[in-house]
């Protein structure tokens, strides 16, 4: 008899997930589905509110990643009222992104991940977590809680909060840098290199490669915005789709012709949607987003210990492997970028200014604002009537455009390793860990609130529910 | 030093107890007090450097504020977000000492999505001010709610 595996909830993501595995009469996977359960509707109720209270109201999409809200509403603001931003108010913009970038991929992966590669996929659930991480490496699990607090305080710093600081405004910034909160920064960007190069040598020279197949290897393109000069690029610049082996399907595209390229199609047994490259059609238009594409589609990154860097990734990892563990290398190489941008910036005395913002009523009545969330590429797109009120919303967001993706590797690790229906926790966890890499954030997919547990069911083929499994 | 750490969200209703609480005391040399929306391991550095600490949180399933000491214990938690005892065993661990803990409780009743505490809840931060009061005078090893 076939049967049908449910995982639910999905565990170490944000949001709340159900993964189904159904299963031939012999036992072995037939098809898998990750299932987004949860529906919060922020396109929907943040009509007839004011543009200026935009980058407020879509930060409260997410408690992880409300700083990428918050400044891809107020580019999207930014060009309803067709100013230019000061540059002062760009490059704290920017600082306050790669900020994001630090805690965000530190969160990811010394809290949420390092622990299957270092404790084992088929550790004990209950010890599997950061907790059971400083069991096994004190000294690693300490840099990776230093490293993640040293992204917070950049946020803060800027900000005045840690989550959801009301920051980022139609036009600039509110608030400008202090020499005091810079020093800080500057201060303790060296520790931070030294613990992102130390977690890169260990990650690269303790994993064994064959084990990085586990979370699957499938080809698909990949997506993400590069600078004018084909550097990687996380707050402005083009978009660029490269195919799998990194040849250009389009380039140099202003993002704000996004519907033009990106269709999204919907299913009935998930509210999350379906971003595909259209003219290849749904689901063949598949595309990644987040390190992996932006790793993938980027000339280079553009600073020297990255790049250096990158040339050992691309050496080791053919661009044309497709491997979905190498989102985990990527994310710490962006990690590094992200210390030698903020280094850069810095060192230039023009992020002082408290020139950084710029006044004006509703110039245009339609903007689009798109920048690279750590997750991947995210896009805030408003309609408003003359006086400002958004008439309608639309949001992709970096873990829908991963969608397609996400659910192809559930489908090739479940097939990988359950056989005759024999399915034990360690592979659930491997299903969970081929979601878990892409980092996914379901709160923000769907705009709801949550953590993300995981449930497995198993369904036969006459459609009953054989079993369940939940880790909670 | 000690820290008193009022944990919830306040567009929660009740779940916004903790710093409801927390925003009443007021600090000084000997004592921190802070709100955080959950308990992360991003507290852990600061918290080895305490020497108690007082964690204040809303509660369902009991009518009564209620004050106990807390032990370090492993969390079960699969995501970034610990539980008291949690965040004691990591600040042991990856610093190589935690702070003698307290957990006050307060019940909550009602935590949909608005600003503000239930009119029952209000009542309830004053009992608990006044418990965190005592706490404060206390120096020594028992305080058993």
């Amino acid at each position: 008899m076939s049967r049908e595996i449910h995982i639910e909830p999905v565990t170490r993501i944000e949001g709340h997930a159900k993964i189904t595995v159904f299963l031939d009469d012999a036992g072995d996977v037939k098809d898998a589905q990750f299932h987004v359960t949860e529906l919060r509707g922020f396109e929907r109720f943040c009509q007839g509110r004011t543009l200026w209270e935009m980058p407020g109201l879509t930060a409260r999409i997410c408690g992880i990643c409300p700083v990428s809200h918050i400044l891809a509403s107020a580019k999207a603001c930014d060009a309803l009222l067709a100013v230019n931003v000061p540059e002062t108010a760009v490059m704290l913009r920017r600082l306050m992104n790669l900020g994001q970038f630090v805690q965000s991929h530190a969160l990811s992966f010394f809290y949420l991940s390092a622990p299957d590669f270092l404790l084992g996929w088929d550790t004990e659930p209950a010890v599997r977590n950061v907790v059971g991480l400083v069991q096994k490496d004190p000294e690693l699990a300490r840099k990776g809680i230093r490293l993640r607090a040293y992204g917070q305080e950049i946020i803060n710093r800027l900000g005045g909060k840690k989550i959801h600081p009301a920051w980022a405004v139609p036009g600039g910034v509110n608030q400008p840098l202090s020499v005091e909160d810079r020093d800080w920064i500057l201060d303790g960007l060296p520790e931070a290199k030294e613990t992102t190069l130390a977690t890169i040598k260990l990650f690269r020279e303790s994993f064994d490669p064959a084990a990085r197949e586990v979370l699957s290897t499938f080809n698909s393109m990949y997506m993400g915005l590069v600078s004018e000069d084909g550097l990687w690029e996380h707050y402005d610049g083009r978009l660029r789709i490269v195919d799998p082996c990194g040849d250009r399907v389009l380039d140099d595209v202003h993002p704000h012709t996004y519907p033009e390229m990106i269709h999204e199609a919907s299913e009935p047994w998930t509210y999350l949607k379906f971003p595909h490259y259209a003219p290849m059609g749904y689901p063949g238009g598949m595309y990644r987003v987040g390190p992996l594409g932006r790793v993938h589609v980027c000339d280079r990154f553009g600073t020297p210990e990255a790049d250096r860097e990158l040339e050992i990734f691309r050496e080791t990892s053919s661009r044309c492997s497709g491997r979905v563990f190498d989102y985990h290398y990527t994310r710490l190489l962006e990690i590094l970028a992200s210390i030698e941008r903020i280094e850069r910036l810095l060192a230039d005395d023009r992020i002082l200014s408290t020139r950084i913002r710029a006044d004006a009523g509703v110039n245009q009545l339609e903007g689009v604002g798109v920048h690279e969330a750590p997750r991947g590429t995210l896009i805030h797109h408003y309609w408003v009537d003359e006086d400002g009120i958004i008439e309608k919303a639309n949001y992709i967001v970096s873990t829908g455009h991963n969608n397609l993706g996400m659910n192809r590797a559930v489908q090739e690790i479940a097939k990988t390793f359950i056989q005759k229906g024999e399915i034990t926790e360690g592979i659930l966890n491997r299903i969970e860990g081929g979601i878990r890499a892409y980092d996914p954030c379901l709160s923000c997919s769907v705009h709801a609130v949550g953590q993300m547990p995981l449930v497995v069911d198993v369904v036969g083929s006459d459609g009953e529910l054989v079993e369940r499994m939940t880790q909670e | 030093m000690d820290w008193v750490v009022g944990i919830g969200n306040e567009m929660r209703e009740d779940d916004g107890l903790g710093p409801a609480v927390v925003a009443r005391l007021t600090e000084s040399a000997t004592l921190q007090a802070r709100a955080v929306s959950q308990l992360t391991p991003e507290l852990a550095e600061g918290l080895s450097s305490v020497e108690r600490v007082l964690f204040v949180d809303a509660n369902v399933g009991s009518d009564r504020v209620e004050l106990r000491s807390i032990e370090p214990r492993p969390s079960r938690g699969l995501g970034h977000a610990l539980s008291a005892e949690g965040l004691l065993e990591l600040t042991e661990r990856a610093f190589g000492r935690a702070p003698r803990g307290w957990l006050l409780t307060i019940p909550g009743r009602s935590f949909d999505v608005e600003e503000g505490l239930s009119p029952e809840s209000e009542a309830r931060v004053d009992e608990a001010e006044k418990m965190i009061c005592e706490w404060m005078k206390r120096t020594v090893v028992a305080v058993d709610g």
